[in-house]
């Protein structure tokens, strides 16, 4: 079984680049302002979901593991 | 002031402070119609962040769709030749529109997310060092010949996978590609020059890359290649972007910031207290406050309704990055140097979909820079007041930046 994700993004860093949506589409969507938001935290593959996070140009997103609280991303 | 004098953007005293001049079109028309040069000009922060979220609207293929000449006017025997410059840059990843600048951006992403960008600071940091040492005992430089535009290109050149003993010729073929920004009216020929010499020298490069892929950048829009998503030409202009996009800004924002700070010699004095603690804030603060990009251009993409104006399919629109960042409804002061502004949502690298690629290598080269500066210099005074930019609507590009530095007092 897949460990579960709880996902987020920091909207005083994201800029509506939009690759977050590219990479998981399940997952993130933009709000009226155009900026990500989570609308299903497992709609996509853990992996995917760290994709997406990873080439965030502005690393607005975070990830953790939702049972241990572990944070997967950004590194710090 | 007359209408005709407000839209003179090109004179010399808009490009000597451009501040002033779009501050006064903010607060007087933030979505104006520039009739002498028949486009509009959007100056307000609100306006720009929704015009660059709202890509559909806005297309960036400028260059594909407009047959404005070259401005200031280039030598007519010379026209032939921009036909060829347009076409090379109608194929870069900044010229194109979704759905196939998408598949563009994700063959050069994964190439520059910010996690693997923060592991070249080391490279970043001895190459200042490196540089440094050799200027430092001169007691003064230029910073723009000597330090701001060099370093760039040590460091593309790093990531292009250039061999060590080409990185002169590709120095070379560089700065004329700088040429792209100038006001000659010949200077279409050392462009054209540079981008043909650059096509040349990267040719085999890709050939090589094709067939035994390395850690490089070119390796990276090879393998765009073999996935079918990039032809040869578009690796070939795109690895002439990458060049170009890192080094004209990269060392504006070396100029303009270490300017920002002679002029402001107390927020030099904080930065000196504190290099690691505030390089990062200061970037932000110098990236805002005198930008290296001023403006990009789109064309409006379908009708489309903007600060109250009705902007048509075909207009052309430039949105002002140097306007926008002094919007007082957004910062406090905003003409104010503060180089611990937080927050600072500032749009020097843009918004949506064609966000700066280099956004956090720019951050990098620009912390290791003004760290280093602050922690051998105590004071860096300008040699003359009479700077000097390029005649450049896009770029913030001072044409030369003499300093000397004093002995800290013992």
């Amino acid at each position: 079984m897949t460990r579960s994700l709880r996902v987020w993004v920091d909207h005083s860093r994201c800029v509506g680049n939009a690759m977050c949506l590219a990479t998981a589409p399940n997952v993130f969507a933009h709000n009226a302002n155009r900026q990500s938001e989570v609308v299903n935290e497992s709609g996509d593959t853990p992996d995917t979901i760290l994709e997406a996070a990873s080439i965030c140009p502005t690393s607005a997103i975070h990830v953790e593991d939702a049972e241990t609280g572990e944070r997967l991303f950004p590194a710090s | 002031m007359t209408v005709a004098h407000i839209d003179d953007l090109f004179s010399p005293s808009v490009n000597q402070d451009p501040h002033a001049y779009f501050a006064r079109l903010r607060e007087t028309d933030p979505v104006h119609w520039n009739e002498r040069f028949k486009l509009w000009v959007v100056t307000r922060y609100e306006d720009v962040v929704w015009l660059l979220r709202h890509h559909e609207y806005f297309s960036s293929a400028v260059i594909k769709t407009t047959e404005a000449p070259p401005y200031p006017p280039v030598n007519p025997e010379d026209v032939p030749l921009y036909d060829e410059i347009r076409r090379f840059r109608a194929d870069q990843l900044v010229e194109k529109d979704r759905p196939e600048h998408l598949d563009m951006r994700k063959v050069v992403h994964k190439y520059f997310t910010p996690t693997a960008m923060e592991g070249w600071r080391e490279f970043v940091r001895d190459a200042v060092t490196e540089l440094l040492d050799e200027i430092q005992p001169t007691g003064r430089m230029n910073v723009m010949t000597d330090f701001a535009a060099p370093l760039p290109v040590r460091i593309i050149a790093q990531m292009m996978g250039v061999p060590y003993e080409d990185r002169d010729h590709l120095r070379e073929l560089a700065d004329k590609i700088l040429w792209a920004n100038r006001g000659e009216p010949y200077r279409l020929r050392v462009l054209h020059e540079g981008m043909q010499g650059l096509i040349e020298y990267s040719a085999p490069l890709v050939e090589q890359r094709m067939k035994q892929p390395e850690n490089d950048f070119i390796s990276a829009l090879a393998e765009g290649e073999k996935a079918g998503v990039l032809t040869r030409y578009q690796v070939l202009v795109n690895t002439a972007l990458l060049l170009f996009a890192g080094h004209e800004t990269t060392m504006n924002l070396i100029c303009n910031g270490l300017l920002a700070f002679m002029r402001n010699p107390d927020q030099w004095d904080r930065l000196r207290a504190d290099p690691d603690g505030l390089a990062r804030l200061a970037v932000e603060e110098c990236m805002r406050y005198d930008p290296p990009v001023k403006s990009t251009q789109r064309v409006a993409a379908q009708d489309v309704e903007l600060g109250g104006k009705q902007i048509d399919a075909g207009d052309r629109i430039r949105w002002i990055i140097a306007a926008a960042n002094r919007d007082p409804s957004v910062f406090e002061d905003p003409d104010t140097f503060d180089i611990g502004r937080q927050p600072n949502p500032h749009v020097a690298f843009g918004s949506g979909i064609h966000y700066c690629l280099g956004a956090t290598l720019a951050r990098v080269e620009g912390q290791e820079v003004f760290r280093g500066l602050a922690q051998r210099f105590p004071r860096i005074v300008l040699e003359t007041e009479d700077l000097e930019y390029q005649p450049s609507l896009q770029f913030r590009s001072l044409k030369s930046l003499p300093v000397r530095w004093e002995k800290e007092k013992p």
